[in-house]
């Protein structure tokens, strides 16, 4: 890589200056490119440009590049569907239930997943006990279970919430419960060479090397839970994003669906960033396994 | 974590040197005496809350009731088609998403134009739970097959490209300094240093990919379909045929572990391809 770069400011300190720009914003301008000639293209087909472009040359084949609204939407079409759902306010019923399903959910896997990872990690038998539940469920795609939670809980939003905790509680608990077996070895035979209770331990070594565990583990959890509001929404529910997508698929309204899509995948990669950037501030308290002193 | 288990089994043997010969047994299998008890005591509340009419069998069913259905769907032979149509769905999808994915991976890991091309795209579809785009989906190919076989395709295709991508970023800085300098030709290096090297990664990838599979599978059958084991898990709770749900439910856990299992096995196969980043000589 560094032999790469050297290369390239060779080049440049010779080149003109607006290949100068290009090469040190290669990848930005590569990249608008793309998306705004995919965008283009795709505004195009609903629109018929390409069919109105081709269609002397290629003829009847060119009908292919015509396609109705219905299937595909447009990227104007989309923007349309976004700013009138957000004006006339239809939509904030549905960020709010979903948005609750979805807290209320992750909180309550926090809550037990947490303690029970790290009480599974901290003692040994208790972890054989629940070793092949966690085990099992993990490998199963917990939303298997929702015409189940369907049968439990009802539709409401108390089916949505069980299935994000199922989701989320996973990752969650797995990852608390790999963060206390990482402890450096080292620090807990000292800690225990100086006769320190294991409460203290725990507190004092323990815990703190296992949070950047917890982080990764919520960071899993949110795609996680974010899935199943979606699928739990979509099967079965009364309001919710998922929900509205599930509507405006049944009634062709492509355009709306484009937009629940978009707001979901917004929500995920915003609260996945912010955990990535709380694990990077917390990275340096991971134990280095198999470190020289 | 090494350290942690060796430590922990040196006092083992401490302990069993001394115990008597019941208690060494006992210690000898521990970890297989306390799950399997955990699994048993699990089974018989479950069953004696049905039996002592605690709970509605509607609501919970029992091991024995969800026993019988299950012999009953295989005797009867109603399940074999559920089961080749999900079947189905995985294989095709799964394998169209591996034939997409890995030359695609490697190709956008090998050329960096074409990454900064296809990025954001990747980007973006990573980003979306790709199971919020059945709705579409279904307007485009229908409840049938190939609706799912299109989600399952999604589900795979993100984890696997990524991986391999990965791959190919993470060869040895060192051999491709080596290669060059005598001379060999960059389709040279490839095929013997960035491919094997890749192999690992694409196992990882091949591995998730699995999971995101079967979730698209389920959840795709679930939403819409006219047969599968998806389907039979809807049909079965939309007619309280608890019994039914899970049996469903069982066997997609069973494939998901003998997944995991058979890829874990795989990947660790391939294990020493790995280049090891950041080694001393």
């Amino acid at each position: 890589m560094a032999k790469e770069e050297r290369l390239l400011a060779a080049e440049m300190a010779e080149a003109p200056r607006p290949v100068r720009f290009y090469v040190e914003n290669e990848r930005a301008i590569l990249g608008t490119i793309a998306v705004l000639v995919f965008l283009v293209f795709w505004e195009g087909l609903t629109r018929g440009w390409w069919y109105d472009l081709l269609g002397p040359i290629l003829g009847a084949r060119a009908e292919r590049l015509k396609i109705n609204p219905i299937f595909l939407s447009s990227p104007t079409a989309i923007a349309q569907a976004g700013y009138r759902l957000f004006a006339k306010g239809e939509i904030w019923n549905d960020l709010w239930v979903s948005g609750t399903e979805f807290f209320v959910g992750f909180i309550l896997s926090v809550v037990v997943g947490v303690p029970l990872g790290l009480a599974a990690g901290w003692y040994r038998r208790f972890y054989y006990a629940v070793d092949p539940f966690l085990s099992a469920l993990n490998a199963t795609p917990r939303v298997a279970l929702l015409p189940l939670l369907i049968i439990w809980v009802g539709i409401g939003i108390w089916s949505k919430i069980l299935i994000v905790f199922l989701g989320a509680f996973f990752p969650i608990c797995i990852n608390a419960l790999a963060g206390v077996r990482t402890t450096d070895a080292r620090l807990l035979k000292v800690a225990r060479s100086f006769g320190s209770s294991e409460g203290q331990i725990f507190r004092t070594i323990i815990l703190p090397s296992s949070i950047p565990f917890l982080l990764t583990g919520l960071r899993l959890g949110v795609g996680r839970a974010m899935v199943g509001i979606v699928v739990g929404e979509l099967y079965a529910a009364t309001a919710g994003v998922g929900f509205m997508i599930t509507v405006a698929g049944a009634t062709f309204q492509t355009d709306k669906v484009f937009v629940g899509v978009m707001i979901i995948a917004i929500a995920g990669v915003l609260m996945t960033e912010a955990l990535t950037r709380l694990e990077r501030r917390f990275d340096t308290w991971r134990p280095k396994v198999g470190a020289a002193t | 974590m090494a350290n942690h288990v060796v430590e922990g089994e040196a006092l083992l043997a401490a302990e069993v040197a001394e115990a008597s010969a019941l208690k060494k047994l006992y210690l000898q299998h521990e970890h297989l005496l306390i799950a399997s008890t955990a699994v048993l005591a699990f089974f018989l509340t479950w069953e004696s809350m049905t039996r002592f009419a605690l709970v509605n069998p509607l609501f919970i069913s029992s091991p024995t009731l969800v026993a019988r259905a299950g012999y009953r769907l295989f005797a009867e032979g109603e399940i074999w088609k559920d089961l080749r149509v999900s079947g189905t769905e995985f294989i095709i999808g799964y394998l169209m998403a591996a034939g997409v994915a890995i030359p695609l991976g490697l190709a956008v890991g090998w050329y960096k134009r074409l990454y900064y091309i296809l990025g954001p795209f990747i980007d973006a579809l990573n980003a979306v739970p790709r199971v919020a785009l059945l709705p579409i989906i279904i307007i485009w190919a229908g409840i049938g097959i190939w609706s799912k076989i299109v989600v399952v395709f999604l589900g795979a295709v993100i984890p696997m490209l990524i991986n391999t991508f990965s791959g190919v970023k993470t060869t040895e800085e060192r051999f491709l300094r080596v290669a060059r300098s005598f001379g060999a030709s960059e389709f040279k290096i490839f095929w013997t240093i960035v491919f094997p090297g890749t192999v690992p990664f694409i196992f990882t990838g091949l591995k998730y990919a699995s999971g995101r599979a079967l979730l698209g599978v389920v959840v795709g059958e679930l939403y819409a379909a006219t047969a599968g084991i998806g389907f039979l898990i809807t049909v079965a709770g939309a007619t309280f045929q608890t019994d039914k749900v899970f049996v469903g439910i069982l066997i997609i856990t069973f494939t998901g572990i003998l997944m995991v299992e058979l890829l874990n096995r795989v990947e660790h196969l391939f294990d020493e391809w790995r280049p090891k980043v950041g080694s001393a000589e």
